[in-house]
Formats: structure tokens, C-alpha cells, sequence
């Protein structure tokens, strides 16, 4: 395989609830058109387009055909891929083979999500639409007041059980959730593309917000944002010519297991919080790209989470410390942008939420952090290499990218 | 809202997404139902117990259909405390609601857990089912956990 260097990225001037100045293929073209300016390169540069967003979420089924203009994709091979919350992510992994393949020397990876014209709750309905039915046929009462099964509290009900269990099995406490969320909003205020921006936040202000479903609180849980995001691969050759400035991709992993939400008719056996999926993918992209000691070897990582535990909880799954320890890394400021494991400097996903771009800004703020181009958001320690974390599907599919700050040997 | 979004008719056939789940596994399970037993599926190869059973075993990828009894008691394994209900109004009363694995099964199900304070409920915590007076066959017939 060859290769694969990140060699742009676009965003829209904002991420903010609404955006009622523009429509969906407006606001995607704005993240286009800056990609195209930060790189210089043409729309007659790039050989093929990767799109990628929520299905259902603004009632618009095939959003990479409607905006072919905008993405510039007339005459191009062009796909669109939507795996949930990962969506970012597995459209930047169809980018990454296309260009290690060698079926393309240049890609553009176009996400967006546009919240503000649909409806999440019915989008994530969906998903579980077939399950519901039998649930319903069966007798569930889906208020959740009474009966078997009983669910309440629409996405957060599942989470609550994850972060639930993640805070038996590791020792740490609501304050610790509390503490992470207070500290990627005070990051996000560094970062120009976040939505929640609190540069005052403290645990004991999210300590305040009501509790929405124990231990999740409503201030540990992501907005709904409209927002755009593209990024632009290329092959080591094409890299040389066309930038200055190369983030490596060093490997990419993805892994899948059972559904571990109210999946009643078909009987979970697996731990919302366990989560081997973020195991098993890391463990693979480490062997990729040669990585032994994550611990020492990955300078700054980028968490998927829609839910503030799950930035301590995804740092003990991938290994970068172990199990029952990242509260206490929290506790010493390790995670800080000035720690010596810094974490979302960006804010997270639970700062800035336009689903379809959430996975794949994981990834471009990485190869922010290791290009030296975060601003005022970027960490103190060098980053040689980084980790990109991407969550989703039915609570159980995991996405990983690993970058670097040279490209990968042999 | 309404200034903003507009109402357009339209159906989705759903009576097709039930037919092949309610064969086996939520059958046995809801007819078990009525006499007050908690009926599972056993894979043969690798002895674990689904509740309700499924057509395949998770692990071994083959076809399962061995009934087995699962106990009406087991022990939480995580849980959360809901103070809002699915449309987001506040409950009167918050409402414990743990993931049992009961005793003899290896799957986890849902329910509502009564008679206990939330600030005493905690993960390894025994529980039983509370039956309903009335058994006819449904989910609610499990009508809530109640403390061992
Ligand atoms: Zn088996």
C-alpha cells in the first residue's frame, strides 16, 4: 500500500445551532471553497470525492447527488457512506484506500451535518425502528414506566447505562464527568470552529445542570450543530508537490460488535461499557503502524464524545492508560493542553456536534495538532504522532486513525 | 415551530419488520409468560443462555433452538436514575431502572426496579421479578424488579 498524507482542510466559518442563511449544498460549499483556498489546489486536482452524513437526520436521502455542484464531483467518481455518529471517520477510511490503493492520487472527503432542518431524535428512531416494532408487538410499554424492557430517556437512556457501569468498573465518580466536560468547553473557547464555548467552565458549574438520566447530566451531553468539514488525501508523490505541510496517515482500523443498546428481542450479552470494538480497533491500528507503547509513542489524542465519561473512558479502552486510571490523570492535569496526555483540545464532540463531520474532525484536528497549525488550541508538547477515536453505529462501532508527523516506512 | 416546518401525509408498511423475531425466541419467552416462568434459548455447542432467545448463537454463529429455564431472580449490572420521561417532562418521582442478569442467563434485560430508594441502589445488587396479577403473555406480565 502506498502511502496517504492529509494534505487540507476546509471548515464553514462557523459551528453553531443554526445556520438559517444558508441551505444544506450552500453551507457544504463553504467548507469546499476553504479547502480549496487553505491548499490552492483546483477542483480539476482532485480525482475523486468521498461523501459522508447522517442518514435520515434532515430528511434528505441522497445530499452528495443534490449538491454535486457544490462538491464539485460533475464527471467524478463520488461515494457517499453513512455509519452513524463514525461517519466522518469511515468516509475518510474510503478516502484513505482510494489513494493506498492506488485508484486515485488525490481525494476530498466532504462531511457535513446540518441539525437545524431535521429532527436527531427521529433520525436515531430509525435506526431501531424494526426492534421497536416487535418491542411494541410484545407488550413494551415505551414510556418506560412499567414492564420488561422498559426503556425512557431516548439516546441518553443507553449512555446512562454505559456511563453507569463505566464508573463502577473504574473507580471514578460523576465529579470526574463533571471536571471533563467543564474542561473541553473551556478548551473549545480556544478553538474558532467549536460550538460550546465556555472559556469559565468549572466542574462545579456543570455540576448545576439538571440530571437528565444518573450519572448523565445535561451539561455533559453534546449539542446539535450545523456545520461542514473537508479533507483532502494525498499519495506520498502528489503530497510533495502539492503541499508544505503533510499530516501522515500511519494506519487506520475499524471494529464492530453486538448492539448494545435496548436490543431486547435479540438478547445483549455485552457491557455497554465494556466496548472491545475500541480495544480490538486500536490494538490493530498500533500493529499497523508499528506503534508498541502507546503510552510513550502517541503525543495527543482526539475522543469521540457525544458524552462527556466517554473521554476517560475510550482513553482506558485504547490503551492509553489503563483501566481506573484516567480519572486520576484528570486529577493531576495530565489532560490539560499542557498535560502530558492532552485530550480534545478542541473541545470534543461534546463542545461541537454536526454528526457527519464529527468523526473526521477527530481526524483533522489531529492532523492539526501534528502540522503545528491548531492556534491557539494547540498543545504544548510536540505531536509527533496522533490518535483519532471515532464512536457510533448502535453504541458499538469504533473507528481509528492514527497520524504522524513523517510518513510511515517500508 | 409550527411557522417553520410544514406537514406532508405518508405510510410505511411495518407490519413486515416483526415476523421473523416473533417466530422463535420472544414466542417461547411470552407464552412462558403466562404461567409465570422465564423460558431462554441455549446454544448446544457453547452452553450460553439468551433471553429472549435469538436464532443464532452470538458467539459460535449457529442456528440455536433449545429451550431452557432461566430464575425470576439475578443481579443488577448497571443501572440509571431517569428524572425526565421519553418526551423530556419531569417525573414526579425519579425511576430507578437497572440491567439484570438473572440467574441461569447469560443476556442482560431491562426493566423498572421498585421499592428501593435511587441512592440505594448499586451494581451487583440481588433482585426478583414482581409478576403481574394478571398473566397474559406480554411484557408487562415481568411487571418490575423488586429487591431479593
Ligand atoms: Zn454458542
Amino acid at each position: 500500500m502506498r502511502n496517504v498524507g492529509i494534505i487540507g482542510i476546509g471548515y464553514t466559518p462557523v459551528f453553531v445551532s443554526k445556520r438559517k442563511d444558508v441551505n444544506i449544498p450552500e453551507m457544504i460549499s463553504e467548507a469546499v471553497d476553504a479547502a480549496f483556498v487553505n491548499t490552492g489546489l483546483t477542483p480539476a486536482d482532485i480525482d475523486a470525492i468521498v461523501f459522508g452524513n447522517m442518514h435520515t437526520f434532515e430528511g434528505v436521502n441522497l445530499p452528495h447527488l443534490w449538491a454535486a455542484e457544490h462538491i464539485r464531483s460533475l464527471g467524478k467518481p463520488v461515494m457517499r457512506i453513512a455509519t452513524g455518529g463514525t461517519t466522518g471517520m469511515a468516509a475518510f477510511h474510503a478516502g484513505y484506500y482510494n489513494v493506498a490503493s492506488g485508484l486515485a492520487d488525490v481525494v476530498m472527503v466532504v462531511t457535513y451535518e446540518k441539525h437545524s432542518e431535521g429532527d436527531a431524535q427521529v433520525g436515531l428512531m430509525g435506526i431501531i425502528t424494526p426492534e421497536l416494532m416487535t418491542m411494541l408487538s410484545a407488550g413494551i410499554d415505551v414510556t418506560g414506566g412499567s414492564g420488561m424492557g422498559a426503556i425512557g430517556g431516548g439516546s441518553a437512556g443507553g449512555i446512562s447505562f454505559q456511563a453507569s457501569s463505566y464508573l463502577y468498573h473504574s473507580g471514578a465518580g460523576i465529579e470526574h464527568i463533571d471536571a471533563q466536560a467543564a474542561l473541553e468547553r473551556r478548551n473549545a473557547a480556544k478553538n474558532p470552529y467549536a460550538h460550546l464555548k465556555d472559556p469559565e467552565a468549572t466542574a462545579e458549574k456543570i455540576a448545576q445542570t439538571p440530571l437528565v438520566s444518573w450519572p448523565i447530566r445535561f451539561g455533559h451531553i453534546c449539542p446539535t450543530t450545523d456545520g461542514a468539514t473537508v479533507c483532502i488525501l494525498a499519495s506520498e508523490e502528489r503530497a510533495a508537490k502539492l503541499a508544505d505541510k503533510t499530516a501522515w496517515v500511519l494506519s487506520v482500523a475499524n471494529c464492530a460488535s453486538d448492539a448494545t443498546t435496548a436490543n431486547l428481542i435479540e438478547s445483549q450479552i455485552t457491557d455497554p461499557a465494556e466496548h472491545r470494538p475500541a480495544v480490538i480497533a486500536s490494538r490493530q491500528a498500533y500493529e499497523r503502524a508499528g506503534i508498541v507503547d502507546p503510552k510513550k509513542e502517541i503525543d495527543y489524542v482526539e475522543i469521540y464524545n457525544g458524552f462527556a465519561h466517554q473521554t476517560l473512558m475510550y482513553l482506558e479502552k485504547i490503551g492509553m492508560c489503563e483501566v481506573g486510571e484516567a480519572h486520576k490523570l484528570q486529577e493531576a492535569g495530565e489532560l490539560e493542553m499542557s498535560g502530558r496526555c492532552p485530550v480534545n483540545a478542541s473541545g470534543g464532540v461534546v463542545s461541537t456536534n454536526a454528526i457527519g463531520t464529527s468523526a473526521l474532525n477527530r481526524v483533522t484536528e489531529c492532523a492539526l495538532q501534528v502540522m503545528g497549525q491548531a492556534g491557539e488550541h494547540q498543545v504544548e508538547k510536540d505531536v509527533h504522532k496522533a490518535l483519532a477515536h471515532g464512536w457510533g453505529g448502535m453504541m458499538q462501532y469504533v473507528t481509528i486513525t492514527i497520524l504522524g508527523d513523517k510518513p510511515k516506512k517500508g | 415551530m409550527m411557522e417553520e416546518t410544514r406537514e406532508v401525509q405518508g405510510t410505511w408498511d411495518l407490519s413486515t419488520l416483526k415476523f421473523r423475531i416473533e417466530g422463535v425466541g420472544l414466542r417461547r419467552m411470552l407464552d412462558g409468560m403466562k404461567e409465570g416462568k422465564l423460558i431462554g434459548t441455549k446454544c448446544h455447542k457453547c452452553g450460553t443462555v439468551y433471553l429472549p432467545g435469538p436464532f443464532n448463537c452470538r458467539k459460535c454463529h449457529i442456528a440455536i433452538n433449545e429451550p431452557a429455564e432461566v430464575s425470576d431472580h439475578g443481579e443488577i449490572m448497571t443501572f440509571t436514575i431517569g428524572y425526565a420521561d421519553v418526551r423530556g417532562n419531569p417525573l414526579e418521582e425519579p425511576r430507578v431502572a437497572p440491567v439484570v442478569k438473572l440467574d441461569g442467563c447469560d443476556s442482560w434485560i431491562m426493566g423498572v426496579l421498585q421499592g428501593v430508594k435511587p441512592e440505594d441502589v448499586h451494581v451487583g445488587m440481588r433482585v426478583k421479578v414482581q409478576w403481574a396479577e394478571n398473566l397474559t403473555g406480554s411484557l408487562q406480565d415481568m411487571a418490575y424488579y423488586v429487591p431479593e
